[in-house]
């Protein structure tokens, strides 16, 4: 019973709330990098209400069942993920083991809702988009489970999230050590592919092919998606302050470093995503499985040799 | 039961499970056959093989003696060749015989390592061997063992056959034989010989691990450009089987007890994936991807049962898939504790296999039942025949098999099935019991919440044009993405393509370079058979001579 509290509250809201405070930090920063003033502090929240008041357009020759159940299948992942991530943070005594398994498939699945949500639209440039990001999917998944292996490595070979905080715990952040720097380099990389960015955001290229994957979907459809992606606008920084840099420890200064961690990887990826051109599919692909698995199998052999 | 005082049959938990597993399947193949092979006269004797394989397969599995497993094993393999020439692709008796010449070469390594099995420990009878793997002849019976295991299973590099047999057999001697009781009975005596007969050694584990591994890499990555839809479901299975050989590599009982449950995870929704698409196979006559599209309106249960396979094989969480998986991943980071870095490798190349599959999944998804409908098949309409009802229940019954035994793994089939083969108690501390049970049946309110939110969205929604720019879709009628192209990105990468276009000529295939030499030998060796009668005097005078010399002067 314990645990539908804490979806409700961890799971949801709060990973919604903190997630829309980072998308608004991403666009105000955006806007100061171009020069503009930007939005206000409740914009994305605004917007999402916006779409949630619109019709529900389907294209004819859609799959109608697949179409309305895509968004929320995705939403319902991202929740449970970010329930995961939550309990192990705040009270990883009572975790399963292997749950760092379960993290990493799970993220899969926002990833998987996208795709049938494009396939489903039956519109040829939702498909060309579908396929695109499936292949980036191939392309980033790689050298993300290297990086992920690195912090496995340094918490005593264990595939639970609550002794890899434990180790973090006792032995200070992986983050300092070679290994877990370049780790944490190459999973933020991953990251933003994952959250589809530029320099990855090839399957939803407005200027290329109109949004892509999300072409068709329009209204409260568009709104889950939108809350999904402003979720995992959280969840995933968290995943990774939870696997590098000790979580987020609730107790006085420690509470402010935590901020200050994901502010910090936020105007990260703002400072990325606004410095760089769209990589085509094939860069994307040589990318992932060139330097960036030559970089990550570098460091999952730094971790074995205790550096 | 004993003739000649040798037992012939021997039951325990292990045989029972594999047993009661190719029963189930041989049941649903039975029913999907009957709705999907035409009422020909020599389907008579498509019935009778199908439930004399039954009968071999199960002589094997509940055999004794050595000699008994040999033969039903044998036998399986003469059934296997019988019911492929019920195919009607052009291919068909060529790939009949390429799998009668691999399982049945393989066969004779099986007598070899048999024979030496025998004579190392003076018995042929199972419950009595136990070899351990110290000195060469030991090793040298395990590894033949080993190649008519592989064979049969469809590991690298014997796993031409299923690929073919996938694309020119019918569908259900697909579903039946290389999906699940070829794998069930190969992994079977994989597992007898690794937890019985011999007493297993890092090295060779480590032999199984890497097989495993090469296996998951290979056919994952030659699955994402296949164009037939039959074929890439081949691959999937090949792939699959690596995940197997590296869960019983592992050594650990967590390890190997994934190993056997991811086997009949997979020998479940490889069925159900074979018989949705032998369903979707009948209604639209082709199995080209180009040609395919949109079907799932007009086969939404099919579409389902294929999404909920297709899923499963992926490893999505809560599906059955990911508990198997998720138990072999455990059993590889135990060998790593012990140090070494080969783990790493297993690990992350099992988990990238999970993306492959999923992207090939997803590819045969989107073409087969998602997108817009071919342009040769836009106007047929809904002409073609209903699906016979009969072949609605195994996919469905499998479908549903994929739910159950992915939420509730360990009350149904771990409990039952697998768990009873070890001898001690497995032991998880802290393993996912209570609190994952708890998170998914959350997902089950939130998949309810879908269900009803979607509802209330379908009633208010508006259907609109497809918006592509301006253009209407009518009017550009070849605009559609189909799923041939789909990976064309991943076979043009500078390192891929030269070995994909090696890997469809046939180059990287041991059946096809072998038939190649041994046919340019025997053409070589034609050209001394002229016909001409004091030619071959002469040879026979020439050898007499040499005859002579080495007898005279030994």
């Amino acid at each position: 019973m314990i645990y539908i509290l804490y979806l409700f509250f961890f799971g949801f809201l709060l990973t919604a709330v903190i997630g829309l405070f980072g998308s608004w930090i991403d666009r105000k920063l955006t806007a100061r990098l171009q020069y503009r003033v930007g939005p206000p502090l409740l914009q994305p929240l605004f917007d999402i209400l916006k779409l949630l008041k619109k019709e529900t357009l389907v294209p004819f020759g859609a799959s109608k069942a697949t179409f309305l159940a895509a968004p929320m299948i995705g939403l319902v992942s991202v929740m449970v993920v970010s329930t995961v991530l939550w309990v192990n943070n705040v009270d990883s005594q009572n975790t399963f083991m292997g749950d760092l398994i379960v993290v990493v498939y799970f993220l899969l699945v926002p990833s998987i809702s996208i795709i049938m949500g494009g396939f489903a639209s039956g519109n040829p440039l939702a498909s060309l988009g579908a396929s695109r990001e499936l292949k980036l999917i191939l392309s980033y998944e790689l050298p993300f489970i290297l990086a992920v292996l690195v912090a496995v490595i340094h918490a005593d070979f264990s595939l639970r999230l609550g002794d890899i905080l434990a180790t973090q715990a006792k032995n200070g952040v992986i983050a300092v050590s070679w290994s877990g720097g370049l780790a944490l380099l190459i999973t933020m990389i991953c990251m933003q592919g994952k959250l589809a960015l530029v320099p990855f955001d090839t399957p939803e290229a407005e200027t290329e092919i109109a949004h892509g994957v999300l072409i068709e979907y329009s209204g409260p459809l568009l709104a889950v998606y939108r809350l999904m992606k402003n979720m995992l606008f959280f969840a995933l920084p968290f995943f990774i302050i939870i696997i590098y840099l000790g979580g987020l420890r609730g107790h006085g200064l420690h509470l402010l470093y935590g901020a200050l961690e994901y502010v910090g990887i936020v105007a990260l990826i703002t400072v990325i995503r606004n410095t760089n051109p769209r990589l085509r599919i094939d860069q994307v692909l040589r990318f992932f499985w060139g330097p960036m698995t030559v970089l990550a199998i570098i460091a999952v052999l730094l971790a074995l040799g205790n550096y | 039961m004993t003739w000649f005082e040798q037992e012939i049959f021997y039951v325990d938990p292990l045989a029972i499970s594999v047993g009661i597993c190719i029963a189930f399947f041989a049941v649903l193949t039975l029913f999907y056959s009957w709705g999907y092979m035409p009422r020909t006269r020599g389907s008579l004797s498509y019935y009778l093989y199908i439930l004399l394989t039954l009968a071999t397969a199960l002589g094997a599995v509940f055999a004794s003696n050595l000699i008994v497993l040999l033969v039903c094993w044998g036998l399986t393999g003469v059934f296997l060749y019988l019911l492929i020439g019920y195919g009607t692709k052009e291919r068909t008796p060529a790939t009949a015989k390429k799998a009668l010449i691999i399982i049945g070469g393989t066969d004779a390594f099986m007598m070899l390592g048999i024979a030496l099995m025998g004579h190392l420990s003076g018995s042929l009878d199972i419950q009595h061997i136990r070899l351990t793997l110290d000195h060469p002849p030991a090793v040298v019976a395990f590894l033949c063992l080993l190649i008519g295991i592989l064979a049969k299973a469809g590991a690298i590099p014997l796993h031409t056959w299923i690929v073919d047999t996938a694309e020119d057999a019918p569908t259900p001697v697909t579903a039946f034989l290389p999906a699940s009781v070829d794998k069930l009975l190969g992994i079977y005596l994989l597992a007898r010989m690794v937890l019985d007969l011999f007493v297993m050694t890092p090295a060779i584990y480590t032999v199984l691990m890497a097989i495993g591994t090469v296996t998951i890499l290979w056919a994952g990555m030659m699955m994402l450009v296949q164009q037939d839809f039959k074929r890439l479901l081949g691959y999937c299975a090949v792939s699959q089987v690596g995940y197997v050989l590296l869960g019983i590599g592992t050594g650990h009982p967590l390890g190997i007890a994934g190993g056997l449950f991811h086997m009949v995870n997979h020998a479940i929704y490889k069925s159900c994936l074979f018989f949705s698409g032998g369903a979707v196979e009948q209604k639209s006559q082709t199995t080209d991807v180009e040609r395919m599209g949109g079907m799932a309106r007009q086969m939404p249960v099919i579409f389902v049962t294929f999404l909920i396979a297709a899923l499963s094989v992926s490893g999505v969480p809560p599906l059955n898939g990911f508990a198997s998986k998720w138990m072999v991943y455990q059993g590889i980071i135990e060998t790593g504790r012990e140090g070494g870095v080969a783990w790493i490798l297993w690990l992350v190349v099992a988990m990238f296999g999970s993306a492959m599959t999923l992207a090939g999944m997803m590819k045969l998804v989107h073409a087969i039942f998602l997108g817009q409908p071919a342009a040769d098949r836009q106007d047929t309409g809904d002409q073609s025949e209903k699906t016979p009802l009969l072949m609605y229940i195994p996919p469905v019954l499998l479908a549903l098999l994929c739910i159950l035994f992915g939420i509730w793994a360990y009350a149904l089939p771990l409990k039952h099935l697998i768990f009873p083969i070890f001898e001690q108690e497995l032991i998880f501390p802290g393993i996912w019991q209570p609190t994952l049970a708890t998170v998914l049946i959350l997902i089950g309110i939130g998949l309810g919440l879908i269900l009803f939110i979607s509802g209330r969205l379908a009633k208010t929604m508006r259907q609109t044009d497809v918006f592509i720019g301006g253009e209407t879709l009518d009017a550009v009628p070849g605009m559609r993405v189909s799923g041939g192209a789909f990976y064309n990105t991943v076979q043009e990468l500078p390192v891929f393509r030269s070995v994909f276009s090696l890997a469809q000529k046939g180059a990287l295939d041991p059946y096809v370079m072998g038939s190649r030499i041994t046919l340019g030998i025997h053409r070589y060796l034609g050209n001394f058979h002229t016909g001409i009668l004091s030619t071959y005097l002469s040879w026979c005078f020439l050898g007499m001579m040499i005859l002579f010399f080495v007898l005279l002067f030994r």
